[in-house]
Order: C-alpha cells, then structure tokens, then sequence
C-alpha cells in the first residue's frame, strides 16, 4: 500500500556506511553476548566476553563518530533539549508530528540509553570478570565480594538492556507505520524518503581520517591498557602451589587437589583421618603428615579470594571433607549425568583434571571446562 | 695382504651381527627381576628363613578376592586389574603403571615406597598389614610373569 507513496519522494542519503556497518554490528555483538548471558552455560563465558568486548569497542567508535561523523551522525544534531522533547511528545499525542530525517527526540533518548547501558553492561563485566575470575584488566584491583555485587548490576543493565532493544525496535516499528516508511530497510540502505515539512538536519562534513586516527588510537591504547593490567596477579588470586611432598604423596590416586579448594579446618581433619581415607588407607608417616597439614593449612581455602575458595569453602556437613558433596559442586555438576563420570577417560567425580584443565591451580575457569569425548571401545579391554 | 684385511673385516662383522642378535634378543625378552629387586626379595627371604617364595602362593593371594578389608578394595586386582603386567587404575580413575617387573622395571627397588604401599594396600584389601611371607610371595610372583 505504501509502495505508491514511495516513488513519489526522492531518496536521500541519511545513514552513513559507518552508521549501518556499526549498527549491524552491534546488533550481532549484543545478540551473542546476551544470548549466551542469559540463555547458555558457564562454558561459554569466553564468547560472552568477546561479545561483550566487541560490543564496547563498537560504542567507543560511535562515540568518536557523534563528534567526527556526518551530519546526521553527530549528537550535536539530534541529542534533544527538554524542550524540544516536550514539544515533540505534545505533537505526537495530537499526531501533528513531523517526520525526522535523522534519528527523532524519542528515538534520539533512545540511542543515549542504549549506548549508556551497554557502557555499563561493560564495565561491570570487566569488574565481575576481574573480581569472580581473577582474569581480565580488573583483576588486580577487585574482591569476589564485590564482583557479587557487581554481577547483580551486571544482571540488572542486561535486563535494562533488554527492555531497551524491544522499546527501540517497537518504536522503530511504529514510526516505520506511522510515517508509512521501512525504517530498518533504511538502516540497511542508508537512503530515506525526502518529503516536504521534513524535519532536515543541516548537511555537515564527516572527518573520516581523523575519526580513524582516533578510533584506532583509542582502541589501541586501551588494548595496550588492557593487556598490561591484565598481566598483574590477581586481587586474592591462589598461587601456583608447589610442594613437591604433597604433590608426590597426594597424587597417588587421584589429581593432588589444589590446597585453596577447602578451608583449613577441613583440611586438618581430612589429614587426621588418612588411615580410613574414602574407604581405603592413605596413611603417611607422623611428620610427613604434620608438614602437609601445615602446609595445607597455609595455602588453604582461608587464605585466598577466588570464587572455588568460596563458593567451595560452604562444606555438607555430613561430608566436611568432600569437595563432590558440596552444595555448590552439586549444584554446577547436576546436568552431567552419572554415566559420563563414569566412562573413560574420567572415572569419577573427584577426577576434576578430566574436565578442568586448569584444575591443579584451582582457578577452574569457565572458559576452561571441557567435557571429554567418551573413549573408543578398544581401550576399554586393554587390560584384560 | 688385501685377502687378510678382507677376512679379518667379514670375522669383525659376523662377530657383530651376532653379537648384535643377542643384544636384540636381550632387548626385547621379558626381563626378569633385576639385581635391585632380587635383592629386594632376597632380604625378605632372610627374614622369614627360607631359600624362596612360592610364586603361586603370590598369585593366588593378588588374583584373590579377600575378606577383612575395607568393601571398596576386596582384591589387589581391583586397582592393578587382573594382568599385572597391563596398566591399572585407581578407584578415581588415575592410571597406575603395570606391576609385572617385566614390564616396569622401575617396580620394588625403593624399600620406602614399597613399605609403605604394602601397609597401606593390605590393610585396605584385608584388613590388617601382610606378612614377611606374604609379601615375599607377591613380589616372587610379580617378578616371574
Ligand atoms: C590410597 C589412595 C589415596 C591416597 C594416597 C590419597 N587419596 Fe584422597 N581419595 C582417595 C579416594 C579413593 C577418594 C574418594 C574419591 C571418590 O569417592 O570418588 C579420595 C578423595 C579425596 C578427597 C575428596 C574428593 C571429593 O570427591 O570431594 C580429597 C579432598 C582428598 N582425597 C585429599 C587427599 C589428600 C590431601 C591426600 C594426601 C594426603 C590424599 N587424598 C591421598 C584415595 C586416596
Ligand atoms: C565430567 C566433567 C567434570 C568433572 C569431573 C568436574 N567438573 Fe566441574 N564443571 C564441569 C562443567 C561442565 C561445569 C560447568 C557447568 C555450567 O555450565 O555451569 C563445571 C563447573 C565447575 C565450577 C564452576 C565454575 C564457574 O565459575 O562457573 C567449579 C568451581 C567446578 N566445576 C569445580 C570442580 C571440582 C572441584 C571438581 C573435582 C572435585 C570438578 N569440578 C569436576 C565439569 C566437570
Ligand atoms: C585402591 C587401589 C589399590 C589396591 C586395592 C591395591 N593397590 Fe597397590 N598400589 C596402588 C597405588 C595407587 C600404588 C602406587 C602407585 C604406583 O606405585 O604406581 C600402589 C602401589 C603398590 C606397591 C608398590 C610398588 C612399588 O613400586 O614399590 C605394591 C607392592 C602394591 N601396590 C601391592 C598391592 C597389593 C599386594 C595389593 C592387594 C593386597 C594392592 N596393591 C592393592 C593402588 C592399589
């Protein structure tokens, strides 16, 4: 029905190659990122940081070309002052408002609120990554308690996010109805209807060279930034553990369980107890056994910050010596059914390393979790 | 002259080649208990005053199943499977190394090592430490396949 009206304007252009390649993008970046935050699994938490990463880099470059860009492009020329905004909202409730070739008061808000809550979106994952991981540029400067906080936010800007993108796309929707234009058409080809009484934003010159001499300059030097930060020991990070005793005497039978995994309480009574060890006599001499104990104890649980440490340290206390029996353990590892703990090439629960593969420095970072693939039937009778 | 060089090199040869087939021979067949773990035994022998051990004795008490110990360890084969000369496993799934010395000649040579698996194994499979006989009798048997 439109398609009448359309041929009778002519076409010009409103949106930039930079404006629709960053927009695209940024629907890509914030897509990724918010389906594996709110739909995937703890695994995919380095796709959700690249996403979320992308996502930020794209809202640096926008920032840079809503002062460098074309006309159309640069805020000066749609960010709204209060009163334009009400003259707008009153024009809309008495629907005798103009069209607007570039973005309108309500859609330009719109665009704020979306660049500020990304911006937030990823400050408080740099922060959440630094403090609950002890990975990333802020990981030296953050606790695990405040990256609890700090995820609640995280959790609170996604879901602001997310009410956000559905509000834009409505209302995209609605003006596309409304003016009887394909908005988000124009967003692909750049061109918009030209009609009379438009409200046309004054033509200006974008500065392309120097907008991508300070898009990279930034990009580059927060990379830089991030880099050099991020090589800094993590805020409460446990240190490599190297005791060549422990590592000898308590890897006999399974992995030698990081000593930050458990409190030492814990630690002390596991070692009080080694004749009847699960079901079978780990026993050492009387000062191997102090020594670990001491050492145990130093490095355990209580003296660092990582999330294991914590979320670990919360022991069943029908099984105060089992890191399986926890509630948190229980509850991360209850999708994985019973069969595949079983199988080669895990065997058990406690067999952490088959799946963590920074299991022996206790960081068990999400981004290494790697279930591994059954064994072929042939290694199974290898010893018979 | 040239006729002597040339038997004197096809003698060096042949003495090579055969002395070459027994090295290839040593090298592969089943090595026995070396010196260390003879020795080992030996001592064991010593204390219980007798010559040997009954290697079938020692096979039948590690192929055995056992009562007295703990119910998650009822045989010695529960961790170093049935064929001691193959890989084993514990009961959290670390691989063991075989216990046949033939195919592990690092096995028994280190008297605390073996001291104190052989306390903490025979009190988890029956309940209480092995005899000077007992052990002679496994590591006899563990020696000869
Ligand atoms: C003789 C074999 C053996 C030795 C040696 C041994 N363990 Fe264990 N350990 C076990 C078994 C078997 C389990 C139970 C695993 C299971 O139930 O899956 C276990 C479980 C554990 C657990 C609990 C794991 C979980 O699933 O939550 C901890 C912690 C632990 N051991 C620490 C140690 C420490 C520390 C040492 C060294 C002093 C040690 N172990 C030496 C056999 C051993
Ligand atoms: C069969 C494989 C497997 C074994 C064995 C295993 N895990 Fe995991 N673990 C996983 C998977 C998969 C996840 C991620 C679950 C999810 O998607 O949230 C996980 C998650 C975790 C997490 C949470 C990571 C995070 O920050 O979200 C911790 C901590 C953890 N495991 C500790 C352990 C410890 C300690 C052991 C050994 C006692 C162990 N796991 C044994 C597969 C395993
Ligand atoms: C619960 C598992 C388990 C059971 C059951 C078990 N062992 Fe072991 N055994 C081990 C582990 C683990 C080691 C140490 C790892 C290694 O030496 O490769 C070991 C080591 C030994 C050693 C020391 C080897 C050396 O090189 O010095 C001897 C001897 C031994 N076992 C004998 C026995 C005998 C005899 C039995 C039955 C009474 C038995 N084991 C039952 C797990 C087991």
């Amino acid at each position: 029905m439109s398609t009448k009206t359309e041929t009778f304007f002519p076409l010009i252009p409103v949106w930039d190659i930079f404006i629709r390649v960053f927009h695209w993008s940024l629907v890509l970046a914030v897509s990724v990122a918010g389906l594996t935050g709110f739909l995937l699994g703890a695994t995919w938490l380095d796709i959700h940081i690249w996403a979320g990463a992308a996502a930020g880099a794209l809202i640096f470059a926008r920032l840079v070309w809503g002062f460098l860009g074309s006309a159309y492009a640069r805020f000066k020329n749609f960010v709204p002052g209060p009163a334009t905004l009400r003259l707008h909202l009153n024009e809309l409730r008495s629907g005798t408002a103009p069209r607007h070739i570039g973005h309108n008061p309500l859609g330009a808000l719109m665009i704020l609120g979306l660049i500020g809550t990304i911006l937030a979106l990823g400050l408080s994952g740099a922060v959440q990554l630094g403090g609950e991981f002890k990975t990333g540029p802020l990981a030296f400067l953050f606790s695990y308690d405040t990256a609890r906080l700090m995820a609640d936010l995280h959790g609170a800007f996604a879901n602001i996010l997310l009410t956000l993108v559905i509000l834009h796309v409505a209302g995209a929707l609605y003006e596309s109805w409304r003016t009887r234009e394909n908005l988000p058409k124009s967003m692909l080809t750049g061109q918009k209807q030209s009609r009379p009484g438009d409200h046309v934003t004054p033509q200006g010159h974008a500065l392309p060279i120097l907008a991508s001499i300070a898009i990279l300059g930034g990009l580059g030097l927060s990379l830089w930034g991030g880099v050099t930060l991020a090589a800094r020991p993590g805020f409460g990070a446990a240190k490599p553990p190297v005791n060549a005793v422990y590592a000898d005497e308590c890897s006999a039978c399974h992995m030698a369980f990081p000593p930050s995994l458990m409190p030492g309480e814990n630690w002390t009574q596991l070692m009080q107890t080694l004749p009847d060890h699960f079901g079978e006599d780990a026993s050492l001499g009387r000062t191997t056994t102090r020594e670990l104990t001491d050492w145990l104890i130093a490095n355990s649980a209580d003296t660092v910050d990582t999330k294991p440490a914590r979320v670990l340290a919360r022991v069943d206390p029908a099984n105060p010596i089992m890191l399986t029996k926890t509630p948190f353990w229980l509850a991360t590892h209850d999708p994985i059914d019973d069969a595949t703990f079983k199988r080669a090439p895990i065997y058990s629960r406690s067999n952490c390393a088959a799946c963590h593969s920074d299991a022996d420095s206790g960081a068990f970072y999400p981004g290494n979790i790697d279930i591994p693939a059954a064994l072929k039937p042939e290694t199974k009778t290898a010893n018979n | 002259m040239i006729r002597k060089t040339r038997s004197q090199d096809a003698l060096l040869l042949s003495v090579a080649l055969v002395a070459g087939f027994f090295a290839l021979i040593a090298a592969f067949s089943p090595a026995n208990a070396g010196p260390k773990q003879d020795a080992v035994i030996a001592k064991l022998a010593a204390e219980a005053g007798v010559a040997s051990f009954s290697a079938k004795n020692g096979e039948a008490f590690f192929q055995g199943t056992h009562t007295g110990g703990k119910p998650e360890t009822t045989s010695c084969t529960t961790c170093h499977t049935k064929n001691p000369r193959a890989m084993g496993k514990t009961r959290v799934g670390k691989p063991i190394e075989p216990m046949a010395v033939s195919a592990n000649p690092t096995r028994f040579i280190d008297p605390e090592k073996l001291a104190k698996w052989f306390r903490r194994n025979c009190n988890s499979v029956v309940g209480r430490e092995c005899t000077t006989t007992e052990k002679g009798e496994i590591l006899t048997y563990l020696s000869s396949i």
